[in-house]
């Protein structure tokens, strides 16, 4: 569950962003998060995922199995996707291993469950391959094997399927479905529609310097 | 013409014949240099991230100052280490004049702007995303710290080989605190320096190929990482 209080934020050029006095989500739908270029999309992903401070405000994450709520960063729990996803400087498999590592899994439980990721993305014929050198949409799925590892609570994608092709959209939608799918709560920035946007649940607007919040489907304001 | 020609072989016989003489003395020399590579390199890493992640106040007076120091003449550090370690130096307790630990000192210091600025432009040009992603797929600190530097790895090598090149050609420090002691502080260019004065000319020949071999081989392999480091840092 997420509790965003009295949160603003701005840049020495633009000091008022946008003000959200109040927001409340359960943290299980899939969000839809929309508004116009520089209208601080962007910048509220990476407050929610705790990668800057607020100027002003609180976020909290209440997350399944904690006892009380957090701050942000919630490393591994509530992940942050960049729009161009960075890989590590290593082979596909390698960028899951380090995941791996960092989360102490070690022998042949890290190379199984990395092994079963790759496979379930569709990167298994890429394992041994520089990550650097793979496609757009691959680079995107990789990026989401590499969250997915850690079964996250919360997944923020900025722009997940910008510059893609047809059946890369069509393969990372597919991921991200998933992922929601087994429990985790998705908010993902959007320009355009698409297969992806048409699945979610819910959306957030910044529109005026302001976040409202509707249901998609019933086109109702919560 | 002769007698050049003569000179020549006769410094490539010491070469290859393994003159122990010879080979000591290239033996003091990358002792001392690869001894103090491995002592600055950690300190001058730490400061570059410093310098590279960290925004602070004066950090570009840093930064100016560390470039400053690299331009720094060997025998100014030889002299100002020779006026702290000589016995009416506030350091002459140590007794490390003409000692090796005192050329690791001097070529300590010689290494340090050198390596830092190279590893603080290196560490810049890392991308913000691989701190953040890292981080965010739950790395702690120094594991994020070590993918960092793994990252720059390419980059982190040339610096090591640069400052290598640097420390094991000078001259200044290591003949003013080393004093040229045979058999102890004697290095290549300060072994050099001394048969050229008393005119044998084969054996600083000999010590003066080997400089022109590592010369040749740190430059290769700086090209060849400067090479991959331009191929792994587009994304």
């Amino acid at each position: 569950m997420l509790e965003v209080s009295q949160l603003a934020h701005g840049f020495d050029r633009q000091p008022v962003l946008w003000d959200i006095p109040h927001l409340h989500w359960q943290g299980r739908s899939l969000v839809h998060l929309r508004g116009d270029n520089g209208s601080g999309k962007t910048t509220l992903l990476r407050l929610l995922a705790g990668l800057e401070a607020p100027r002003q405000g609180t976020i909290h994450w209440t997350l399944a199995g904690a006892m009380s709520a957090v701050t942000p960063p919630c490393p591994g729990r509530v992940l942050y996707l960049h729009q161009q996803p960075y890989l590590f400087d290593t082979s596909v498999a390698g960028n899951l291993r380090y995941v791996a590592r960092w989360h102490g899994w070690r022998g042949e439980m890290a190379r199984d469950r990395v092994a079963a990721m790759l496979e379930h993305c569709g990167l298994a014929a890429h394992a041994e391959q520089r990550a650097r050198s793979l496609s757009g949409g691959e680079r995107m799925r990789l990026a989401l094997a590499r969250a997915w590892l850690l079964s996250p609570r919360v997944l923020l994608l900025d722009e997940p399927t910008a510059s893609l092709d047809r059946q890369a959209i069509a393969d990372v939608s597919a991921l991200i479905s998933s992922l929601h799918e087994v429990g985790c709560a998705i908010v993902l920035s959007a320009h355009q529609p698409s297969v992806l946007t048409e699945r979610c649940d819910e959306y957030w607007s910044l529109e005026q310097r302001c976040l409202q919040v509707s249901a998609f489907k019933q086109g109702v304001a919560v | 013409m002769h007698e050049l020609m003569n000179t020549a072989r006769e410094a490539l016989y010491l070469l290859l014949s393994l003159d122990p003489a010879l080979w000591e003395i290239i033996g003091v020399s990358f002792r001392v240099s690869l001894t103090a590579i491995l002592v600055a390199l950690p300190p001058s890493l730490l400061i570059a991230l410093l310098l590279a992640r960290v925004a602070f106040p004066g950090r570009w007076f840093a930064i100016s100052l560390v470039n400053t120091f690299m331009a720094v003449p060997t025998v100014v550090v030889g002299l100002v280490l020779f006026m702290l370690l000589s016995r009416s130096g506030p350091l002459g307790e140590l007794r490390l004049l003409f000692t090796q630990r005192a050329m690791i000192l001097g070529q300590i210091l010689l290494a340090m702007p050198v390596l830092t600025a190279m590893l603080h432009s290196t560490l810049q040009s890392i991308d913000q995303r691989a701190w953040e992603t890292a981080r965010q797929l739950g790395a702690g600190w120094w594991q994020s710290l070590w993918m960092l530097i793994r990252e720059a790895r390419f980059g982190v090598i040339a610096a090591v080989l640069a400052a290598f090149g640097r420390i094991i050609a000078e001259v200044g420090s290591a003949v003013m605190i080393g004093g040229n002691i045979e058999h102890f502080t004697r290095t290549i260019t300060t072994a050099i320096a001394l048969e050229t004065l008393k005119g044998e000319f084969a054996q600083g020949l000999a010590l003066g190929l080997v400089l022109l071999l590592l010369a040749l081989v740190l430059n290769v392999l700086l090209g060849v990482m400067r090479g991959r480091g331009h191929q792994t840092v587009s994304v």
